[in-house]
């Protein structure tokens, strides 16, 4: 050994040479690998996640309502959705820590209690909303959902309970790309281009109930409460740092933008043949008659199939996460891999929510898009708690540093803030007392 | 005994019983003590924080505190150096509990009178603690016991007031085994898990390291003082240490490799040139080397006598003749010791064994181990030189699926 050492250390120069074209070799071999991964990140998946059974609802409907008329409103949300997924990344990345962690040590118990709480409510009915997904779908494929939904749960939470729900995940991600379908559908169907730019340009705003009703939907179901919590999670978990958070910033960006074109395209398509054609989306069968110029009679079945896969891979990631983020929260015992007496908490929340989202999704003649839509109006409701929030932890100059929040980015961020809480409490206000839209003529 | 909880918000009367102010906060003294003092308290008046020291103090418990003097000396707050404001630094926080070998939150602090102090005790994290805080006043839940950690337990405390990490503190996690403090430190956020990594002991961190992802060791030892890391890295193995400056940008590399010591640098820089993913990329080092002509008692006697033994000493690797890399034999180190000492080595070595070239691929070469059931594989250049050696724990790690060895599942994705 001894030998062996003093030779090494005689070569030891020439070897530092070597050395470093090795250490050259091997991070021009990393760098190439994280250019690809950016593509998929934290913020592609999270911003593309809201196009689940809720999203693809409320926007099957609002073209079908409403035409290409509320197309502008996709112009602000974009801006929107991408300043608050924005800020939550940038928080994952400067201080490595969850939202809820954030909440927790800033604002003590009695706000994390109420902010965990309506998160709670919130997913609940997120979590409502995919069971109604599954029951929708399965149902257009003709079986049931008093078989298929008790089924899907104990699947979901089975699968999440062994820890194999990630090996599954992917199945029911390439199922959900069925919705990219819509693109296609929307330009087959030969809409009228001139009035969807029309449509995308003109604001146009009732105060009514029916149209603020659908207005908070949209807001709800594009910046879901969750979506906050998620990004910066999996911000955290995918250990970006401050330094190298300008790839995570332009990956938020680009998932906002390419969810918003989605959505972009199922308001077209659904506004090229359910408008024109004066039928209202009261039910799944309708919503995928909008894939008919693509698909023709296998519409039904290619809908069913994407909103299967998007409603199954939500119903499980969500009362997970939401489990983290309660239990994170009030400093529980975590984990899937634990049982029930090391972490009941934890465990109670994940099958609580996964139990009440099946129990409600199976209540017999109940009007599946109607309460999909109903949820994604509670996210909306909910939501400037979250925003609130938020706004007050990036702007923290003690927990951001140099890295709170831009005038512009403020400016962009507290109008969103501001406007969604208005459109909340009105909305609230138009629902209790139905007279008030007389008081404004 | 007294929560924390009880004690915020709580009026400061003077002698008379008059309201003087409220109470902010409680300042404590971390040092070696198990049980850290009450030093004193930050008073809010008038929307000012003033300092208020525990020799004012007559009385504190749940209706507040009780001053010993009508004078009110209005000092501005300054925190000093091993201070901790247990309202703002502690509550609420996360901290290792190295009893209990596990993060937790704290929910509140315990505090207790002693003869003439007031000491903290523990950290409650239990559900009943929660609720306290969460309760109105007065609303007292269950009486059941609640789950309080003794803060002599406390082996790091995850805050951002930088002065209060202790020497003692890092003593305790050193107790815990390297995988815990590395499962500990990845459960923090990723600044205070460099903390922890930090505090630790130039060996230790090292064996932490190890136990790591390979992005955090890069993290972690690129962020740190380079002195430190350098110090750190020797103390590592040489394939993990290279693997590291291997990932870390070109500079930093080698200016890291230029401040560690000769032998060790030497040990990792004979392996940086090496890619990842062949089976030079996966070598160690550190192995033994023993001239054939040696007896078994001669080898004997000469791995007693080496001042540092290699973790892998299971398999010896005889060559032909000092000085020299010519690859004749390998002896599992059970033979040896059972062989007659004045045999020769060359009949005691096996002749026909499995081997490794530098360029092959470290998958097969990793799949080669598993089959044959070996601790380590020699790896050979073409002239027949034994470069170094593969172990089985590097090997494990190709062929384990990633999310397997990761034995806390992935929130998302």
């Amino acid at each position: 050994m001894a030998e062996r050492r003093a030779a090494v250390r005689a070569a030891g120069r020439r070897l530092m040479r070597r050395g470093a074209r090795g250490v050259r070799r091997t991070v021009g071999g990393r760098q190439r690998l994280l250019m690809i991964l950016a593509v998929l990140g934290p913020g592609m998946i999270t911003a593309n996640a809201g196009n689940d059974a809720g999203g693809v609802a409320t926007f099957a409907s609002v073209g079908a309502e409403f035409g290409y008329s509320l197309l502008w409103i996709l112009i602000p949300i974009t801006i929107s959705l991408g300043v608050v997924q924005e800020m939550c990344a940038r928080m994952g990345a400067v201080t490595g820590k969850g939202l809820a962690d954030l909440i927790r040590e800033r604002f003590g118990v009695r706000w994390t209690a109420l902010v965990m709480l309506a998160l709670l409510i919130a997913n609940a009915g997120v979590t409502v909303s995919e069971f109604v997904g599954i029951a929708a779908a399965t149902e257009l494929l003709g079986v049931t959902r008093f078989v298929s939904v008790p089924m899907a749960a104990i699947l979901v939470w089975w699968l999440v309970v062994k820890g194999t729900y990630q090996r599954v995940e992917r199945a029911f991600l390439l199922m959900s790309l069925v919705f990219l379908g819509y693109i296609v559908s929307a330009f087959l169907a030969r809409p009228e281009w001139s009035s969807v730019a029309w449509g995308l340009v003109t604001p146009t705003f009732k105060l009514q109930h029916a149209f603020l009703f659908t207005f908070v939907a949209i807001v709800g179901t594009t910046i879901s409460p969750y979506m906050q919590v998620y990004v910066q999670s999996s911000v955290v978990e995918k250990g970006v740092t401050a330094d190298d958070y300008s790839k995570t910033r332009t990956d938020v960006w680009v998932g906002t933008i390419f969810a918003i074109v989605i959505v972009f395209f199922i308001v077209v398509s659904t506004g090229a043949t359910l408008h024109k054609a004066g039928i209202h989306v009261d039910s799944a069968a309708e919503a995928a008659s909008a894939l008919r110029p693509l698909a023709g009679r296998y519409a039904e079945s290619l809908f069913a199939i994407g909103l299967l896969g998007a409603s199954m891979l939500a119903a499980g990631v969500l009362p997970l996460a939401t489990a983290y983020s309660i239990s994170e929260a009030l400093g529980f015992e975590k984990g899937v891999s634990r049982s029930f007496r090391e972490a009941p908490i934890f465990l109670g929340t994940f099958t609580f929510l996964v139990a009440v989202g099946a129990a409600i999704a199976i209540i017999p003649n109940l009007p599946l898009i109607r309460v999909l839509l109903v949820t994604q109006v509670i996210n909306g409701l909910l939501l400037p708690v979250v925003l609130f929030t938020v706004m007050r932890l990036v702007n923290d100059r003690e927990l951001m540093g140099e890295q709170v929040n831009g005038n512009l980015h403020n400016l962009a961020a507290w109008l969103t803030t501001i406007i969604v809480t208005g459109l909340s409490v009105l909305y609230i206000l138009i629902t209790i007392f139905p007279g008030i839209t007389r008081l404004f003529g | 005994m007294l929560y924390l909880s009880q004690v915020l918000g709580r009026p400061i009367r003077d002698l008379e019983g008059e309201r003087v102010a409220t109470i902010k906060d409680v300042i404590v003294r971390l040092g070696a003590d198990d049980h850290p003092p009450v030093t004193g308290l930050v008073a809010r008046y008038r929307r000012r924080d003033f300092f208020l020291s525990r020799w004012r103090v007559s009385e504190l418990n749940q209706q507040g505190v009780r001053l010993n003097s009508d004078i009110l000396d209005l000092r501005p707050f300054v925190r000093r150096e091993g201070e901790v404001l247990l309202a703002r630094d502690v509550l609420d926080k996360q901290l290792i509990d190295v009893d209990g070998k596990r993060v937790v939150r704290v929910n509140d602090v315990q505090i207790i009178e002693t003869s003439n102090d007031w000491r903290v005790t523990g950290a409650d994290v239990s559900l009943q603690g929660l609720w306290r805080r969460l309760a109105p006043h007065g609303f007292v839940g269950t009486a059941r016991a609640v789950e309080v950690l003794d803060w002599a337990d406390v082996g790091y405390l995850a805050t951002d007031a930088a002065t209060v990490q202790l020497k003692s503190s890092s003593d305790k996690l050193s107790r815990l085994h390297p995988v815990e403090i590395a499962r500990l430190a990845e459960a923090l956020s990723y600044h205070h898990g460099s903390e922890v990594v930090e505090s630790l002991d130039d060996e230790t961190a090292a064996e932490t390291l190890e136990e790591m992802p390979p992005e955090h060791q890069v993290r972690i030892l690129g962020d740190m003082d380079e002195e430190r890391a350098a110090d750190i890295l020797e103390w590592m193995s040489p394939d993990e240490a290279a693997d590291v400056l291997g990932d870390l940008p070109e500079e930093k590399a080698e200016e890291l490799l230029g401040l560690m010591e000769g032998e060790e640098q030497a040990d990792v820089a004979e392996l940086l040139p090496y890619e990842d993913d062949t089976a030079g990329g996966l070598m160690t080092t550190e192995f033994v080397t023993l001239p054939r002509a040696l007896t078994v008692g001669e080898a004997l006697a000469r791995l007693r006598d080496m001042a540092e033994t290699p973790n892998m000493i299971y398999y010896l690797y005889v060559v032909e003749a000092e000085e020299s890399w010519r690859l004749r034999g390998v002896i599992a180190l059970r033979s040896l010791i059972l062989a007659d000492p004045k045999m020769p080595l060359e009949d005691v070595m096996r002749t026909e064994f499995q081997r490794a070239t530098v360029d092959e691929p470290a998958n097969e070469v990793a799949q080669r181990i598993a089959e044959y059931n070996l601790l380590a594989l020699p790896v050979v250049d073409d002239s027949e030189e034994i470069l170094g050696i593969i172990t089985v724990d590097d090997a494990m790690e190709i062929l384990l699926p990633k999310d397997w060895r990761q034995r806390v599942p992935k929130l998302f994705g």
